[in-house]
């Protein structure tokens, strides 16, 4: 198929206003009168609030509102799934980025100086910190339910029965750390308000419609009168999935009838925000000795933090992927999604499979020595093809692109050249390896739940069109991808098109922007609604040159009579569509296909869509200081159709990197609940210097079901990456990483206790 | 209230503010003279997302007490575009795909400008190196690598022709 714009290198549309800093992010605007906004946090992890003075604060010259619980008029409290999180503390504190009092001033140090006047009484409670030890009937409870917020327990066929068929059984305990978005632009925005009554809020977010309810539901306002602006923002990753600074902005401007504003500062966005879920995991895996997977059985503990937010989702989605793209007939999986005093763990790119990737790719690596196999030929073996049973017992019947991906990747060079490049190393005492890994990636927000999305597609009277599709761009692209498919779809000009994203005046709600499906929901909308206003141009057309609707065909600025030659302009047709009285505009909807019943003992599960992708690394460890060094990558992503190759090769450079920093750098430490560190000096993030060369080898199996084919592509990207490095460590000095991040102390040690440093 | 008077070049024009000492360079570029292209990633110096060009070197602007402009040239990335035409590192980095989310762009730009200022043909460690104080999380550095060779390329070519 040949197209004029989905499938090219399209430079991003919005890229030259970001390059010469005319673009005004959410946190560069201000406006007359700009309050300054403060939030009083926990001082404790856990405790019992018995008393808040703010008086003294409220008294402050400069200073011109200070709210507490008192202040929330409607519901006092926010959530994705339960609403379970105050806005404002009233009785009791449970993590320390709880929100206590908001102050609002008319300069940064007024507020600064106020929130130092605020006064909470606490009685410290005791530090809930393990989810292992959480569990037990005699833990302390968080929440009245308990501390377990979920747990799933899915079976299919018999594991023991599998066991005894195994010729190896392979068995671990893993630890996957606490990692964070680290998107450079923090959490923050204004809002203002306006005289009838209205609030605006602009805050960088990824749903701007559901920030739009939760904003509505505790000021008690009508929805309509709250506007929500979530774009541009400097990246989200997930972590702006949740409200953070939404209710809090609209509650002042609510108050003090002024813009506010409020930026959370680097240290701010660390206590506050949410984190990858830290899950400990037991795996125990029965193979043939021919490879053939026979049995999985998996136990996950995941640290949920204090609140639920999106914690029940993502491990459900640890659960549908334990077991990874394979066939295997008999598995059980158990998890648990445990409360915890250790900040919040939520959404995260990946969503829960990062650390069941991490796994279950090291068994497979583990597997592969034990039994003398090809690493690549193991898991080609056991891969998923369309029409296979799933770990779970569902049948995979759309595009399944894992054996696509492995036999690509095995055509790689650096797969190729695997044992020459080993070779390579640059002194004596380092050790060169190569790593594999492979993942799927459910797209889409599983079953059981409305995944809808819409467009208002609209031409305007100088003939240009406007898309609105509320999928905000985070800085993936999805905008530029939009632009693509709605040219292609109106065959107009690239340029006659203007995309918004992320504006509850300029869209229609089409969901969010998470997992993987901004692309799918956006494209496939556009596609919903684009016949509709093609039909009534061709009618306006039609009277304009005298022809027949039929005798009309599309060209790049209007529309053309296939038998007189003669043309027409968009603007002329915008104008006679005027005149006929033919509405310009198209609301369009669309609904994700979804599995008919949810997998019992996994809420949300399956999904319908899947993504792929295998990833091999070249490592270099020193054996001296055991630091790593992640010299090549080469990835391999299946999502369906590319629709703009840059953008997917973009998202794969950034998954790699991602990826790795989960494997050998990034925790955020906690004891007793406190954060060990709070800044970019003890948070390590991978900079150009570790970045290692990067290839992205696109293959394509074209989802029926997809815009143009399309899957999805965001989250994909960053996940086998982690195992594939841990696994390249092994092959070169021998040491079984189980915990990450695998850093230079801890490969050290191994090396050390196995006498080889 | 205890405010001093700095006089300094901003892009190119000259300026001067009176403000508290205590201020810094990016507080002032941003709140005091409106201009938001230099971002606020971390606030101490950790992410170079506020990197400006003094005298032409890549400074944190987050890291300048204002008095330190004092009589000096500081350049932000609204500076760098000339008579509406864009520096060659920001052509290079719109067409080779190295703006993403954006936010790391003013700063990596700057950062890439005090090196090809100093350096005009980098190979790719002197690239690396010299962006290794700008974080990145959207793109990987890969292509904001490939954009910065595309830019000393275009620049050497049209030093060449001059």
């Amino acid at each position: 198929m040949t197209f004029n714009y989905v499938g090219k290198p399209v430079p991003r549309l919005d890229a030259r206003p970001k390059a010469t800093g005319e673009t005004k992010y959410l946190t560069d605007l201000t406006f007359p009168g700009l309050l300054r906004a403060r939030v009083k946090r926990s001082d404790y992890p856990h405790a019992l609030i018995k008393g808040i003075d703010v008086a003294a604060a409220r008294a402050l010259p400069g200073v011109v509102a200070v709210l507490t619980w008192e202040d929330v008029p409607g519901y006092n409290g926010f959530g994705i799934v339960v609403p379970d999180q105050p806005v404002l503390c009233r009785d009791r504190v449970r993590y320390l980025g709880d929100a206590v009092a908001l102050v609002a001033a008319e300069t940064e140090e007024a507020a600064e100086k106020a929130l130092e006047l605020i006064k909470v009484d606490y009685e410290p409670l005791p530090v809930v910190e393990d989810p292992r030890e959480a569990v037990k009937p005699e833990s302390v409870r968080l929440h009245p339910e308990g501390n377990i917020h979920q747990h799933n327990l899915v079976t299919f066929g018999d594991v023991e029965k599998g066991f005894a068929e195994a010729d190896l059984i392979v068995e671990n305990y893993y630890v996957t750390p606490r990692q964070m978005h680290s998107f450079l632009e923090t959490e923050g925005g204004v809002a203002t308000y306006d005289p009838d009554g209205g609030i605006t809020v602009y805050a960088g977010s990824q749903h701007p419609y559901r920030d739009q309810l939760q904003i509505a539901r505790s000021l008690n306002l009508n929805p309509r009168l709250i506007r929500v602006v979530s774009n541009p923002t400097g990246g989200g990753f997930g972590g702006k999935d949740e409200i953070v600074v939404q209710i809090h902005l609209a509650l002042l401007a609510y108050h003090t009838k002024r813009p506010v504003k409020l930026w959370l500062s680097r240290e701010e966005s660390v206590r506050v925000g949410i984190k990858r879920h830290p899950e400990y995991l037991y795996y125990r895996t029965g193979v043939k000795r021919d490879g053939t997977l026979v049995a999985n059985e998996v136990k996950i503990y995941a640290d949920t933090g204090a609140y639920a937010t999106l914690g029940g989702p993502v491990v459900s989605l640890s659960v549908g992927h334990a077991c990874g793209p394979y066939r295997v007939p008999n598995v059980r999986v158990e998890a648990f999604c445990v409360f915890t005093n250790n900040g919040i763990a939520g959404a995260f790119r990946g969503f829960g499979v990062n650390q069941v990737t991490f796994a279950m790719e090291t068994q497979m690596d583990i597997i592969a020595r034990e039994l003398g196999l090809d690493p690549l030929e193991l898991r080609l073996k056991n891969a998923l093809r369309r029409g296979d049973l799933n770990p779970l017992g569902f049948k995979m019947e759309t595009s399944v692109g894992a054996v696509a991906s492995l036999k690509a990747a095995a055509q790689s060079e650096l797969w190729q050249k695997r044992e020459e490049k080993k070779k390579g190393a640059t002194l004596p005492w380092k050790k060169r390896g190569i790593g594999l890994a492979t993942a799927l990636q459910g797209n889409g927000l599983g079953a059981g739940r409305p995944d809808y999305g819409g467009a208002l597609l609209r031409l305007l009277p100088d003939g240009t069109y406007e898309i609105g599709i509320s999928c905000p761009d985070i800085g993936q692209g999805n905008s530029t991808a939009y632009a693509q498919m709605a040219a292609e779809a109106l065959e107009c000009a690239l340029e006659s098109v203007r995309v918004y994203t992320g504006d509850t005046q300029r869209t229609v709600d089409s969901g969010s922007t998470s997992a993987s499906r901004s692309v799918y929901t956006g494209g496939n909308s556009i596609l919903a609604g684009a016949p509709a206003l093609k039909e009534r141009l061709k009618k306006a057309a039609a009277h304009l040159l005298g022809v027949t609707e039929d005798d009309l065909e599309f060209i790049p600025d209007g529309l053309k009579s296939k038998s007189t030659g003669q043309k027409v302009n968009l603007a002329q047709v915008a104008q006679e569509m005027d005149r006929l009285g033919l509405s310009r505009e198209v609301k369009s909807t669309f609904l994700w296909p979804a599995a008919e019943r949810e997998i019992e003992g996994a809420p949300g599960l399956p999904e319908i869509i899947y993504a792929y992708n295998t990833q091999i690394a070249l490592v270099e460890v020193d054996t001296l200081t055991g630091k790593t060094e992640v010299l090549e990558v080469v990835s391999v992503p299946e999502t369906g159709r590319v629709i703009n190759p840059q953008g997917v090769e973009g998202q794969a450079d950034g998954g790699v990197v991602m990826g790795m920093g989960y494997a050998l750098m990034e925790d955020i430490i906690m004891e007793g609940g406190y954060y060990k560190n709070v800044n970019f000096s003890t948070y390590i993030l991978p900079t150009a210097l570790d970045a290692p060369k990067h290839n992205t080898i696109m293959v394509e199996e074209p989802e029926e079901t997809g815009p143009f084919g399309a899957k999805g592509v965001g989250e994909v990207v960053c996940v086998p990456i982690t195992p594939a490095i841990t696994n390249a460590i092994y092959d070169a000095v021998g040491v079984r990483l189980t915990k990450i991040p695998a850093g230079a102390e801890q490969v050290h040690r191994a090396l050390r206790a196995q006498g080889k440093s | 209230m205890n405010l001093v008077e700095v006089e300094f070049t901003l892009n190119g024009k000259k300026q001067k503010v009176t403000v508290p000492p205590r201020l810094t360079l990016l507080e002032v570029i941003r709140e005091h003279l409106g201009l938001t292209g230099s971002k606020r990633g971390c606030g101490k110096g950790e992410c170079g997302a506020c990197t400006v060009l003094l005298d032409g070197q890549a400074v944190l602007a987050c890291l300048t007490l204002i008095s330190q402009v004092e009589g000096r040239e500081v350049t932000t990335i609204e500076g760098l575009a000339k008579d509406g035409q864009l520096d060659p590192l920001q052509e290079a980095f719109v067409e080779e795909g190295a703006i993403q989310c954006g936010y790391c762009t003013p700063g990596m730009i700057l950062s890439a400008k005090a090196l090809l200022l100093k350096n005009p043909t980098p190979d790719e460690e002197e690239i690396k190196t010299a962006i290794a104080g700008n974080l990145c999380r959207c793109t990987g550095y890969v292509k904001i690598v490939k954009a910065v060779e595309k830019a000393s390329r275009k620049m050497a070519e049209v030093a060449a022709h001059d």
